[in-house]
């Protein structure tokens, strides 16, 4: 009974922590101009991620090693460390615009200034890094991350005509008015808004932490194959309640309020304070995961101790780089840049970024020496070669395409 | 992957890049480079394990793997040598390489110590596991 | 002398001819016992055309998948070749910048297609 617990804990963590500012942004975002048309893109994504996810876990549990830790050893140093300083730079861009997330929500629920709360923040997230237990910090706010799930529950209040939104998902069309690079521009960031690099960091240093084994293989895969894509559903809802209420009114989500504006009309205020109750849950818990991953990546690379489950005093340089990211992602948006602006830029920089995390991945995930018989099979080496091809057509095309149509406008 | 006597190993593959490991599971460096010598009938063999900017600078290559030894340079005590760990303290070679003796007492991660002391230390609450 | 100082050096045979670089310097577990583990000792070089800084392992172990990356990496480094550290002039084996020169031709050396490392 209690192992059954404690896997329904895990998998209700993992969807409800998989929503981060980039997928309450985008999705909000793509469904207010685009409909569904976009609904593949995500689907893809959500596919990514768990394949990537469940390659890292099963590295972990078998090897003991992190990701990082296995990018320098395959890439080698120098190669190891251009990965390292971009995918560092993005991971504390992406804290940037958690932080700003968090800032957001907390407006939402006060109506007091965002950037008031932007250092409250900062100090908060950094708090529960230096002191609360990683066992709690992960279940807390994946758990109050499930308030979220009102989206789904606006959604079915609104009785849309399903046929049509299947339609919608199953045939994208690209509605009138948008071109197409900026269909394929929306289509990038959606796919890494779901594939972001830091929650394979957060997830494999956690299993090395937790000391996993072959055994806990199932119960990381049963976490990933279920817990993601109800995750990714969730996104969804939020696209397909934007498409429903904004698209039709031609509103255009430029700021977090519009993206629970749908959950209001649909359900009212009490659904509404759910909704902004799982932005500040999701915002805060993903905060917490790139800001711990930012220390992982520099410390994996140089071999220092990292870690929540040794004394601060024990992983004395991985704390600092934690402090320092953070100080980094506060002074970011009291910069007053938008931050909705700075969660798009971090999406689509993500999946620039992608290839160089993923590629290490997939080869160590093959390599007998270290995973013994728990290799790839021939199903997630197809699927891990398609979606090689894929991160990669991404990340090329990704920096072309924002220039191009000037981030989407 | 365990190792025997006779076995075969790529120094590259198999060593360099690898995390080094203490008894208690510690984290302690990555082998930055290896220090060779040559025995009697020419051949080279490992007597160590070399870590720290002076041993990483020269494998980055350039200019940047020269201004990481120069800043390896500058932090090093008067006349240090490149931090070493011996051979002998190396008891197997697997995913990471383990050594025999606990990090404290190898005495070879000085930028850590200094962290830890003159930063780390200060803030409240750092003695603590927070699990 | 050290690790770094052998790997990446440019290899020249008998003739002057260019065979490569040096990736990676195969070595047995035979040295002089050092604690509880013999030395690794030099026994070869791995010598590749290209200055790739990886063979991400795939040179080692024949049936490593996935089919897409081992197909491109064989194609990067199809000239992989194994040169027994005695046909080494060992006069400047040290850490100068001069190729490395052995003491046969190109022909006479071994190619390394897809060997395994044992254990």
């Amino acid at each position: 009974m209690k192992q059954l617990l404690s896997v329904a804990l895990g998998v209700l963590t993992a969807i409800g922590g998989f929503v981060d500012i980039g997928d309450l942004v985008t999705s909000g975002l793509v469904g207010s101009r685009f409909g569904l048309s976009l609904a593949w893109a995500t689907l893809v994504g959500v596919v990514g991620i768990c394949l990537f996810a469940e390659m890292s876990g099963r590295v972990a549990a078998v090897s003991g090693r992190a990701t990082f830790d296995l990018v320098r050893e395959r890439l080698g140093p120098r190669a190891g460390l251009a990965n390292l300083a971009a995918s560092f730079l993005i991971t504390v861009l992406t804290f940037a615009a958690e932080v700003g997330g968090i800032a957001l929500a907390l407006e939402l629920a006060s109506s007091v200034n965002y950037l008031l709360w932007v250092p409250a923040a900062g100090l908060a997230v950094w708090l529960v890094i230096w002191r609360v237990r990683f066992s709690v910090l992960e279940n807390v706010f994946g758990l109050l991350g499930l308030a979220l799930v009102v989206f789904a529950v606006a959604l079915w209040k609104l009785s849309p005509s399903w046929s049509d939104l299947a339609h919608q998902v199953l045939a994208p069309h690209n509605p009138s008015g948008e071109g197409l690079p900026t269909y394929f521009y929306y289509a990038i960031a959606l796919f890494g808004a779901a594939m972001t690099p830091y929650e394979v960091f957060f997830f494999s240093s956690g299993g090395v932490e937790e000391h996993w084994t072959k055994r806990d293989i199932r119960t990381s895969r049963l976490n990933v194959f279920v817990g993601f894509p109800l995750g990714g559903l969730l996104s969804l809802s939020i696209a397909a309640t934007a498409a429903l209420v904004l698209l039709p009114r031609n509103i255009e989500v430029d700021a977090l309020a519009q993206v629970g504006l749908p959950v209001a009309v649909a359900a009212g205020k009490l659904a509404l304070a759910a909704a902004i109750l799982g932005f500040v849950a999701a915002t805060f818990g993903a905060a917490l995961e790139t800001g711990l991953s930012s220390g992982y990546a520099v410390a994996q690379y140089f071999g220092w101790q990292w870690g929540k489950l040794v004394r601060p005093r024990e992983a004395a340089r991985f704390h600092l780089v934690v402090l320092a990211s953070t100080i980094a992602a506060v002074a970011t948006i009291l910069t007053t840049i938008d931050p909705i602006k700075v969660t798009e830029y971090s999406v689509v920089f993500s999946a620039v970024a992608l290839p160089l995390t993923y590629l290490p991945i997939l080869v160590i995930s093959n390599d007998r020496d270290y995973m013994g018989d728990k290799v790839n099979g021939r199903v997630s080496n197809l699927l891990g070669s398609v979606f090689l091809v894929l991160v990669v057509v991404a990340a090329v095309a990704a920096i072309p395409l924002m220039l191009a149509t000037k981030a989407g406008q | 992957m365990t190792v025997a006597a006779g076995r075969v190993i790529d120094l590259h593959l198999h060593l360099l890049d690898r995390q080094v490991v203490d008894p208690d599971g510690r984290m302690v460096c990555k082998v930055d480079d290896l220090e060779l010598e040559l025995d009697e009938r020419g051949r080279p063999y490992v007597t160590a394990i070399l870590l720290g900017p002076r041993a990483l600078g020269p494998r980055l290559g350039g200019r940047l793997g020269r201004w990481v030894a120069a800043i390896g340079e500058r932090l090093a005590e008067r006349d240090r040598p490149v931090s070493r760990i011996d051979f002998s303290l190396v008891t197997d070679i697997g995913s990471a390489i383990a050594v025999s003796r606990p990090r404290g007492r190898l005495d070879v991660i000085p930028l850590e110590d200094w962290v830890e002391e003159h930063v780390i230390a200060r803030i409240p609450g750092s003695r603590h596991e927070s699990e | 002398m050290r690790a770094s100082d052998l790997l990446g050096r440019e290899v020249l045979d008998r003739d002057g001819i260019r065979l490569g670089v040096v990736t990676d310097l195969r070595c047995v577990l035979d040295g002089p016992l050092r604690g509880g583990l013999c030395a690794p000792r030099v026994e070869a070089l791995l010598v590749s055309r290209h200055r790739t800084g990886s063979l991400l392992g795939y040179d080692r172990n024949e049936q490593q998948g996935p089919w897409l990356l081992r197909v491109l990496v064989r194609l990067l480094h199809r000239r992989l070749t194994v040169v027994p550290w005695t046909v080494v002039e060992t006069s400047q084996a040290g850490p100068l910048a001069r190729p490395l020169a052995l003491r046969v031709a190109a022909a006479d050396l071994p190619a390394a297609e897809g060997r395994r490392t044992p254990g």
